[in-house]
């Protein structure tokens, strides 16, 4: 490949470019298949707008969405400094989701002023993926385990017990009335659900917006400046230098791999209490997995993460639109992803040439 | 508890276990070489697709075997070309792979087959082994099962004796915990690798066809369900063993049987405490709770000569 074109090309211009080349791709090709499955191409593009952009309902669901896809983005960011590939984003929003249905519900906190009806079970989903995440930390740092492998494992775990949860009388399942009764949890009260940012239901913004507006650039001063953002880099780039020097490489891992797993909690609370508001089979969606392609697309930028989370969040809620309106599959959207992805993965090496691989 | 329900769970620990044997076996050689084939449910699916695609247009399961397994290889050369031309990171390829694989298959689906999904998919008959098939209830309960099975554990026996008999097996080993040395000794890495990769291709197309048109004759959106994840998890639980491998899928196969059988005994547990319970397992096994873990040397990592 003649690439060697893009070497003289600054550093700051070609770092978001190289992202927006796949997307770009991967658009196009995704424009390609629309036509290639017969339909109108204008038509499927109209829909896909209606449904990403077209009401102020749909640029909610949109948003709503891209803080989700935004959370675990951030936190793949932040365990990627330190060389850890946290691919439990699945997993820890499903345990989130879980324990914000069960302190709403069952936490006693429904009647508590000042907001912490809503905060408390946030902070508990928060706390339930910190601990499903920093359970690969500890296992990386005693045993040695591929957190790959055991964070992979950990999201199957979580998607299951959540399905247990809302399979059982026991767990989280609303009271069976009649054989007819759906297996999910009751609706949480209506005080724990997030309060809309416009006081209005027409346009569903929750105050999770303000606060993923807080956590991704305070995350980002946590890794360029800070002692523990120096650490995960130190660990990150060679682990015994860091030891010499001094730095508590298991403290640095666990702890990283436990904030990853607590942003992804707190998007899982996010779903439950800003939009779904009872626990179902099936919660998590993918989302863990969509957060997870943010995360690498952002290549280590947290303004990055949010480019990529509003990309997935538009393009997920278009793509289901598409299919109600424009009879195409949003299976469409899945092919688009993974051409993004693969695109990246080829690309990434570009812009890697002179560095350590 | 009958000797009759003991002989169905057992046919049906060992139906369900076939589709991981078999993707499992090609992913162990794939591993042991050195690539981590996340790739797997994504050929597996594709696998099935097109297995089912080709009963059915042409009415011969057959030929649909054969079109299955041959989907798989382009899938898989993707992910070989990935991973080991372009030394890009294999998870993330690997997920991408299965993305795309989940996203393409299911549109294709939609558009080939669209209303007429219900239609049965000619399958694969089942054979038993002579002598077996004439003991009482085994025969018709445990040996009675599809073709592909049987070939599937002569390809096992097969690896096993390449794997750990000849040069190649040794030089595919080698890739996998000494990279550098097999460069040395004049072999390429990179085409021992990609022949691997293909490997788990084939197997991981063969076990599709399994899901497909082996077991339940049609085909259904992302059928293949996480089988591929399984069959990765059956390799660790396995410690990267070939025998303990086997008998992984067996218990994992088992616990999914455990589904149908419990509540038929009067047990009652929860269904997805028991599909939960391999990557438990497979957990556990990772984190070095039973006995120590040795993962290749090299595996998941690129190889370059600098």
């Amino acid at each position: 490949m003649s690439l060697s074109f893009l070497q003289r090309v600054p550093q700051p211009l070609l770092r978001p470019l190289i992202p927006l080349t796949a997307v770009l791709i991967a658009l196009l090709f995704g424009v390609a298949l629309v036509a290639a499955t017969g339909a109108s191409v204008s038509e499927a593009l109209g829909a896909f707008a209606e449904g990403a952009w077209g009401s102020p309902y749909a640029i909610a669901a949109s948003i709503n969405r891209s803080l989700v896809f935004a959370l675990v983005g951030i936190g793949f960011v932040l365990a990627e400094r330190a060389r850890l590939i946290n691919v439990g984003g699945e997993g820890q929003i499903a345990v989130g989701g879980i324990a914000a249905t069960a302190v709403s519900l069952y936490g006693g906190v429904a009647d508590l002023p000042l907001g912490l009806a809503f905060i408390l079970p946030l902070l508990a989903a928060a706390l339930a993926g910190g601990l499903w995440g920093g359970l690969p930390g500890v296992l990386k740092v005693k045993a040695g385990t591929n957190e790959v492998i055991s964070t992979l494992m950990l999201s199957f775990i979580g998607i299951w017990l959540l399905y247990w949860c809302v399979q059982s009388s026991a767990l989280l399942r609303q009271p069976m009335s009649n054989s007819g009764t759906l297996p999910e949890s009751l609706e949480i009260p209506s005080s724990t659900m997030l309060p809309f940012f416009f006081g209005d239901p027409s346009m569903p913004l929750h105050v999770g917006l303000p606060a993923v507006l807080v956590i991704g650039p305070l995350v980002a001063l946590v890794l360029w400046r800070t002692l523990f953002g120096m650490h995960l880099r130190s660990v990150g780039l060679n682990q015994q230098a860091a030891h010499r020097a001094g730095m508590p490489i298991a403290r640095t891992l666990i702890l990283a791999m436990f904030i990853a797993g607590a942003l992804g909690g707190l998007a899982g609370g996010f779903m439950l209490q800003g939009e779904q508001y009872s626990l179902k089979a099936g919660f998590s969606s993918g989302f863990g997995f969509d957060g997870l392609v943010v995360g690498l697309l952002a290549r280590g930028s947290i303004a990055g993460v949010f480019a990529g989370a509003l990309l997935f969040g538009f393009l997920r809620s278009g793509g289901i639109y598409m299919e109600m309106v424009a009879q195409v599959p949003s299976a469409l959207v899945l092919v688009v992803q993974g051409v993004i992805i693969l695109t990246l993965a080829a690309v990434t090496l570009i812009n890697r040439r002179g560095e350590a691989v | 508890m009958s000797w009759e329900m003991m002989a169905v769970f057992i046919g049906s620990t060992i139906r369900l276990a076939a589709p991981l044997l078999l993707s499992a076996t090609g992913e162990l050689v794939s591993q042991r070489a050195g690539v981590l084939n996340m790739s797997l449910e994504g050929m597996m699916l594709t696998g099935a697709f097109a297995g089912a695609l080709a009963s059915w247009y042409t009415g011969n399961p057959l030929i649909g075997l054969l079109f299955g397994t041959l989907a798989a290889l382009p899938v898989a050369l993707l992910q070989a070309f990935f991973s080991i031309t372009l030394k890009a990171n294999q998870i993330v390829t690997g997920i991408g792979i299965n993305i795309l694989a989940l996203g393409a298959t299911t549109l294709a689906y939609r558009e080939i087959f669209g209303s007429r999904s219900s239609e049965a998919i000619p399958g694969l008959s089942k054979w038993s082994p002579p002598v077996l098939r004439d003991i009482p209830l085994w025969g018709d309960q445990v040996f009675d099962q599809v073709w592909l099975l049987y070939l599937g554990g002569l390809i096992i026996l097969l690896t096993a004796l390449v794997m750990h008999r000849t040069a190649l097996g040794l030089a595919l080993h080698a890739c996998g915990a000494e990279p550098r040395a097999v460069d040395k000794s004049g072999l390429s890495v990179a085409r021992l690798r990609y022949l691997a990769v293909l490997f788990s291709g084939l197997m991981a197309g063969l076990a599709g066809c399994f899901i497909s048109i082996g077991d339940i004759h049609t085909f259904t959106e992302g059928m293949t369900s996480g089988a591929g994840y399984l069959a990765i998890a059956a390799i660790i639980f396995g410690n990267w063993k070939l025998g303990r491998m086997v008998l992984a899928c067996l218990l994992f196969g088992a616990a999914a049987a455990l589904k149908f059988f419990l509540p038929a005994i009067g047990i009652q547990v929860p269904n997805a405490l028991l599909i939960m319970l391999p990557y438990v397992l497979a957990l556990i096994a990772v984190a070095g709770l039973i006995g120590r873990q040795t993962a290749p040397g090299s595996l998941a990592q690129p190889y370059s000569r600098s």
